[in-house]
This record gives C-alpha cells, sequence and structure tokens, in this order.
C-alpha cells in the first residue's frame, strides 16, 4: 500500500479503508491532503456553492450531571452559576432570530436532572405554537439517553413523544470520539457509549429524521482511534443516510479539568481533509469558524469543506472554554466570495433558500456572539415551579418558588 | 495540482517570467492547494523541513523603561517604536546593549531613521554607522515601497554597514502587495541586505485579510522571490492558527515569538513549547535562532 495508490484510489472515486486512511493522514503533504480533499468536494458539489445557515445557538441549561473532564461550560447542580432559560426568554432569542433572518434554533444544554421529560414537551409544543414554520433542532443523543433514563422510558418513546411535540431534527453533538477508551478517559462514556450514541442516531433516523453528526479531536484519543471514529459514522450512514453533515472542531482546552494544549490548525485542516475523503457518503462537511477563527475558517474551503455551519447569533459552550470568534452573514458571505465561491443561504436539510440577505437589507453588524445570559443573572424562570425536580436542591429552589 | 496553477508554478521554479495573463491566473485562482504544492516545493528545497523561529523581548524605544531581568528564553531585544530623534535611537541602543547580556539587539524601521535624517539619505547612512557602533545589530524593517525608494535604502544600508531583518510590504495590501511582490522578485541584491522578505500587511486593514489572501500572499512571495533567502511569518501579529499554516504555504521562519507566557498553565502552553509543537505538527523541525539569524543550540 503506497501513498500513490491511495491517491490513485482518491481520485478515481474509490473508497479507502481504515489502514489506508491513517497511512494517509500520517503519510501525505498536508497540501496533498487539501487537493484530494478538494476532488471529493468537487465531484460532490460541482458547482462552486458555498451555504451557511442563519440560526441561533441556544442552550437552554447550563446545569449537568454528566461532568465531562473536557467541558468547561457545565455547572454541577446547586451552583449559584447555574441556570435553566425561561420560556419567555427563549421566546425572545427566537424572536431575535426571526428578525435577523433566522430559519431554527439549534437547542442543546447540560443534563439536568430537575427538568423532566414534559418541561421540554411543553416548551416545543409552546415554540411550535408560536412559530409554526420555525425548525427545532435539538437534543443531542447523550441529552435524549439522559431524558430517557430520567423518565424511565425507551429511547424510541422519548424521541417519538418530542416529535409529536415539535422536535424537528437532532444535532450531531456529544459524539466527542466513539471510541469507548478515550469516552472513559474523558468521563464521557456514562452519559453515552459510541454504540449507544450511534443508536440512538439510529433511531432518529429510523423515525424519519435527518441528524449531523460531529467529532471533538485532539484531546486524548490517537490518530487511529480518531480514524475509527468516521469509520463507525460512515457505517451507520451507509445504513440509514439519515446524516446531513458532518462537523469536526477541535477540543478547546482553557477552564476545562483535563487541560492540556489545543490541536493545531494544521491538524485541524488535515483532519477536515481526511474527514472529506473518508465520509464518502456524507454531501456536506461544515467548516468550524467558531475553534478555528475566521481565517482557518475559511481555509476550511479549501481542505474540503462546502459549508460555514452556522452564523450563531449565539455561543457558551465553545465560549466558556476559551475560544470567542465571531463572524456575521456580511463576514461569512465575505469570506466565501473572497475564496471564490457563491455563498447561499440554507436550512438543516440543505435546501437552498436564497442568496445573502445582508445584500437586501443593512442588517446590523455583530462584532461579539450573544451569550445564554447575562452575567448574574440567577433568575428562576417562574414556570419552572410546575414541574417535580429530582434533586433535593431543585426541590428546595421549587418550593421557595 | 490544477492543470493552470500546476503550469504557472512550474513557469516559477524554472525561472521563467510570467506573461500578465499568467500573474492574473495566480492572482484570481481559486485553487490555493495548487498554489501552495508550488510554494512548499520551493521552500522545501531550499530550506528542507528547517523552520527557523526567534524568541523576542520587546522594549519601546520612547520610554525610558528598563529591561529588568532578561527571560531566559529570549534571544533577541527588539526597540519598538518610532524614535524621536536619531540620538534617542542611539541612546537606547547604547543603554540596552550594555544590559543585554551579549543578546543582539535590533529595532526602527529603516523610513522613520530617514524622516529623522531630513530626508537625506547620507545623513541616514551616517546615522546606520553610529547605531551599529552603538551595537544594534540589524535594523527591523525596510519598507518595499515608502517615501524611501527600496533601490535607495538597500544601497544606504551598504555604505552604512547595516543588514535589514525584514524588507516588508508597507502598507500596500491586497493586488498592490502582489504586484510588489512581483517587483520585489527583480530586485536582485535585495536579499544581501535583507534577511527575509514579510509578506504580510503589519498592520490591521479594513476590512481585514483573509485567510485565502494571506496565504496566497505568502505563497507567491516563496515562489516568485527567490533573491531573498526566508520568506517569514509574524506569530504574534497574526497568531498561531494563520503563522502555522503559512508554513505549509512556503513560509520557513516564524519571527517575533514571545519570550514569556501570558498565563500559569504549565510547560506545554509556554511560548517555546507552543512554537516547536507546532512547528512540528506543520511537518517541518523546529530551530531556534537569535535576533541576527544565528542558530542557538537548544
Ligand atoms: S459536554 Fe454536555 S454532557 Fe458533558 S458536561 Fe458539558 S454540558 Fe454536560
Amino acid at each position: 500500500m503506497s501513498l500513490e495508490s491511495i491517491v490513485a484510489k482518491v481520485e478515481s472515486a474509490g473508497r479507502i479503508d481504515r489502514d489506508e486512511a491513517l497511512a494517509l493522514y500520517s503519510d501525505a503533504p498536508t497540501n496533498l491532503l487539501g487537493h484530494l480533499a478538494e476532488v471529493v468536494r468537487a465531484r460532490k458539489h460541482p458547482s462552486a456553492i458555498v451555504t451557511y445557515i442563519i440560526d441561533r445557538n441556544v442552550n437552554y441549561t447550563n446545569v449537568c450531571v454528566a461532568r465531562c473532564a473536557f467541558c468547561a461550560f457545565y455547572r454541577p447542580v446547586g451552583s449559584n452559576e447555574g441556570y435553566v432559560l425561561g420560556f419567555d426568554e427563549l421566546f425572545k432569542k427566537i424572536d431575535e432570530t426571526l428578525a435577523v433572518g433566522g430559519v431554527q434554533i439549534l437547542l442543546q444544554g447540560g443534563h439536568n436532572p430537575d427538568l423532566p421529560l414534559e418541561w421540554y414537551e411543553d416548551l416545543f409544543c409552546a415554540i411550535k405554537d408560536r412559530y409554526p414554520d420555525f425548525r427545532l433542532h435539538a437534543l443531542s443523543p447523550p441529552e435524549l439517553l439522559h431524558l430517557s433514563r430520567l423518565s424511565q422510558r425507551p429511547v424510541p418513546v422519548v424521541i417519538e413523544r418530542l416529535v409529536q411535540a415539535g422536535l424537528d431534527s437532532v444535532p450531531g453533538g456529544g459524539a466527542e470520539i466513539l471510541v469507548d477508551r478515550v469516552r472513559r478517559l474523558l468521563n464521557c462514556e456514562s452519559k453515552a457509549t459510541s454504540d449507544e450514541w450511534l443508536s440512538v442516531m439510529r433511531v432518529v433516523h429510523e423515525v424519519g429524521m435527518r441528524s449531523t453528526a460531529t467529532m471533538m479531536y485532539g484531546s486524548v484519543e490517537t490518530v487511529q482511534e480518531r480514524v475509527e471514529h468516521l469509520y463507525r459514522l460512515r457505517e451507520l450512514q451507509d445504513d440509514t443516510g439519515g446524516f446531513t453533515a458532518f462537523i469536526a472542531w477541535s477540543y478547546q482546552p482553557s477552564n476545562t479539568e483535563l487541560g492540556g494544549p489545543e490541536a493545531t490548525s494544521v491538524e485541524y485542516l488535515r483532519t477536515l481533509a481526511l474527514s472529506r475523503i473518508v465520509l464518502d457518503n456524507f454531501d456536506n462537511l461544515q467548516a468550524s469558524w467558531v475553534t478555528q477563527g475566521g481565517k482557518v475558517g475559511q481555509l476550511s474551503l479549501a481542505f474540503g469543506a462546502n459549508d460555514m455551519g452556522s452564523v450563531m447569533i449565539e455561543e457558551n459552550v465553545v465560549r466558556a472554554a476559551g475560544a470567542a470568534y465571531c463572524m456575521d452573514e456580511v463576514e461569512i458571505v465575505r469570506n466565501v466570495e473572497d475564496a471564490g465561491f457563491i455563498p447561499k443561504r440554507r436550512n438543516m436539510v440543505y435546501d437552498i433558500l436564497g442568496d445573502p440577505l445582508c445584500r437586501d437589507s443593512a442588517v446590523p453588524r455583530r462584532t461579539k456572539l450573544a451569550v445564554a445570559r447575562a452575567p448574574g443573572d440567577t433568575s428562576i424562570p417562574a414556570e419552572l415551579s410546575g414541574y417535580p425536580a429530582r434533586t433535593r436542591t431543585g426541590k428546595a429552589e421549587r418550593a421557595v418558588e | 495540482m490544477s492543470e493552470d496553477v500546476a503550469g504557472v508554478s512550474q513557469k516559477i521554479l524554472t525561472g521563467i517570467r510570467l506573461n500578465d495573463e499568467e500573474w492574473a491566473e495566480l492572482l484570481t485562482t481559486r485553487d490555493l492547494i495548487s498554489l501552495g504544492m508550488a510554494a512548499d516545493a520551493a521552500r522545501r528545497r531550499r530550506h528542507g523541513d528547517r523552520t527557523t523561529f526567534v524568541q523576542i523581548v520587546e522594549v519601546p524605544v520612547v520610554t525610558n523603561a528598563t529591561l529588568g531581568s532578561l527571560p531566559e528564553q529570549a534571544r533577541e531585544i527588539r526597540l519598538t517604536g518610532r524614535p524621536e530623534t536619531t540620538a534617542m535611537a542611539i541612546e537606547r541602543v547604547e543603554a540596552l546593549v550594555s544590559v543585554g547580556g551579549g543578546l543582539p539587539v535590533t529595532g526602527f524601521n529603516l523610513t522613520d531613521l530617514f524622516e529623522l535624517s531630513g530626508r537625506d539619505s547620507g545623513r541616514l547612512v551616517q546615522v546606520l554607522v553610529s547605531l551599529r557602533e552603538a551595537g544594534l545589530g540589524l535594523v527591523g524593517e525596510v519598507w518595499a515601497e515608502g517615501p524611501l525608494p527600496a533601490e535607495t535604502a538597500f544601497t544606504v544600508l551598504r555604505e552604512g554597514g547595516m543588514s535589514a531583518a525584514r524588507l516588508t510590504l508597507g502598507e500596500s495590501t491586497g493586488d498592490e502587495a502582489l504586484s510588489l511582490i512581483r517587483r520585489i522578485a527583480s530586485w536582485s541584491d535585495a536579499g544581501s541586505v535583507c534577511r527575509c522578505l514579510a509578506p504580510l500587511p503589519r498592520s490591521l486593514a479594513s476590512p481585514p485579510t483573509t485567510g485565502y489572501g494571506d496565504l496566497r500572499q505568502v505563497a507567491l512571495a516563496r515562489l516568485l522571490v527567490d533573491n531573498i533567502e526566508s520568506i517569514q511569518v509574524d506569530w504574534s501579529s497574526y497568531g498561531p492558527k494563520l503563522a502555522q499554516v503559512a508554513l505549509t504555504f512556503g513560509a520557513d521562519d516564524v519571527d517575533a515569538v514571545a519570550s514569556v507566557g501570558h498565563d500559569e498553565r504549565g510547560w506545554r502552553r509556554s511560548p517555546g513549547e507552543e512554537i516547536r509543537r507546532n512547528i512540528t505538527a506543520a511537518g517541518f523541525t523546529p530551530m531556534l535562532r537569535d535576533g541576527c539569524f544565528k542558530a542557538v543550540k537548544s
């Protein structure tokens, strides 16, 4: 197996196996990887269109019992920095998102034992009542598993109920690296093993929903394990075809228990390019400008990405771990065009919605992403008192209410 | 590699001059990767897999700040900013040399010194002689375009017995900067007085430059400018992410790595370890140098 033969295989649309992927990552010069990724990208997307979505990343709670070692976002139960957003706060965020042309929210949060399944159902119903066409891209597989455990109902039942309430699609968060040795080291095996993450996604796809897939690399995994992650996704995609896109981002070490250095930008571009080559059954790869910044985010387009992801509007998780990049629609469009591509807005399933909105209207410029809540705001939403809490702290708080 | 860019790059590598159409192809191509491949090949032919870097301590020229204790990692003391007078420049160099423990002292933009010399190149030569005698190792920066024409700048440097650390594009950005790179390539004596070419803008542009724009500039610099030994990127101005990728697009020298980190997050986050890790992860071998471009044994 020579590098030349692997290159020839990729160029002629052949599928490479794990060993070949590993050899490519280990031995190919960075620009050669970029070239091969571009070959695959151009095959899938012969037009020069690069898409992006206007949506908002909302984290409904930061209270979490999972305590992943790589996470700087969560607060334990009882922390005075813990929060749960109220329905009205979420409506306000949706109104702001609609005002700038947004089409969905990406709603994810901690595993908060004091938020029962009914809270999610009521929230989703309330959102769909008010905003029938607005899309709910919500709850990653570990959150769905958490709700299954909390409600003592099987995952398919939980998913069915949430779909009834208004869930449209599922984000691919919580995948980290789909190898249990790594998950143990990251203290995230209990929130979902590799098999559990994949089996939840299988159910999601079987009920007809679409989802994304992610990879958080650069923490404790080996390159073999990174490659293994890609193959586990590729195999599920072969079976279900339910993934719309893949997003790789680098572990952000600041303020985390795990610490250590961040993977470099060259490693990001190499990983992205390898993902494009291996994930030959994924149509779309997103650039992670939120972890890499605008410049390397733009360079992702030369290393296999065909999508600039989301304008986000708000971001809490990556910021907690030290990265605070911002790209509004104007900036995304400028970067896409500067790279020689044609920017188009899309929705979650990659239907093209149109040209950039900032072309036709003077959208206010954004230089900083919003946060879930103003610092120091510890208010407890009134409606929480209508739901049973499980923890002593939660019960006490609701009794005071 | 795309046929067009590959063909044009090959022409450059074999020393054939580009016509305007070929030049336009390089300026507008979306095929950044082919450009990067060609630049990387040119860079490896010249430097192998070696990437040099320097850790510096910056001292503003206009304050009377003393140096304090020199960080152990520092390999260059760099005077920053514009002196008020040539006498101040000379005095500050003398002062730093006396406490610098033998580290090279560098600094000043040649254009600033030209202005302070009343735009008189004869007086500028005298100033350079005095700075050299005071112990200045290298002039920090020479603009390829500005009030002091580059050809004159090179002559003045030679007559003053000085060299410059880097030739920069001054205030040129965008297509203007790329055209300037093309012109620099024809200045056969540039490399005898300028240790490297730093092809990226030195001040913030508005709107900011892009990743594609920056890397195209670095790659074209390496491909075209055969007459200057090194292509340099600035670690502190461009940040690790862009600077590291630039190493795979033709850059071989990393400037302005801090000597001391801003936090106490342990050895893996110290600037020295960070730069070595980044150079290695980009596929190169890190080599520490001093402010006068001499290799330093680790
Ligand atoms: S990554 Fe998610 S599940 Fe893990 S601790 Fe953070 S919020 Fe909780």
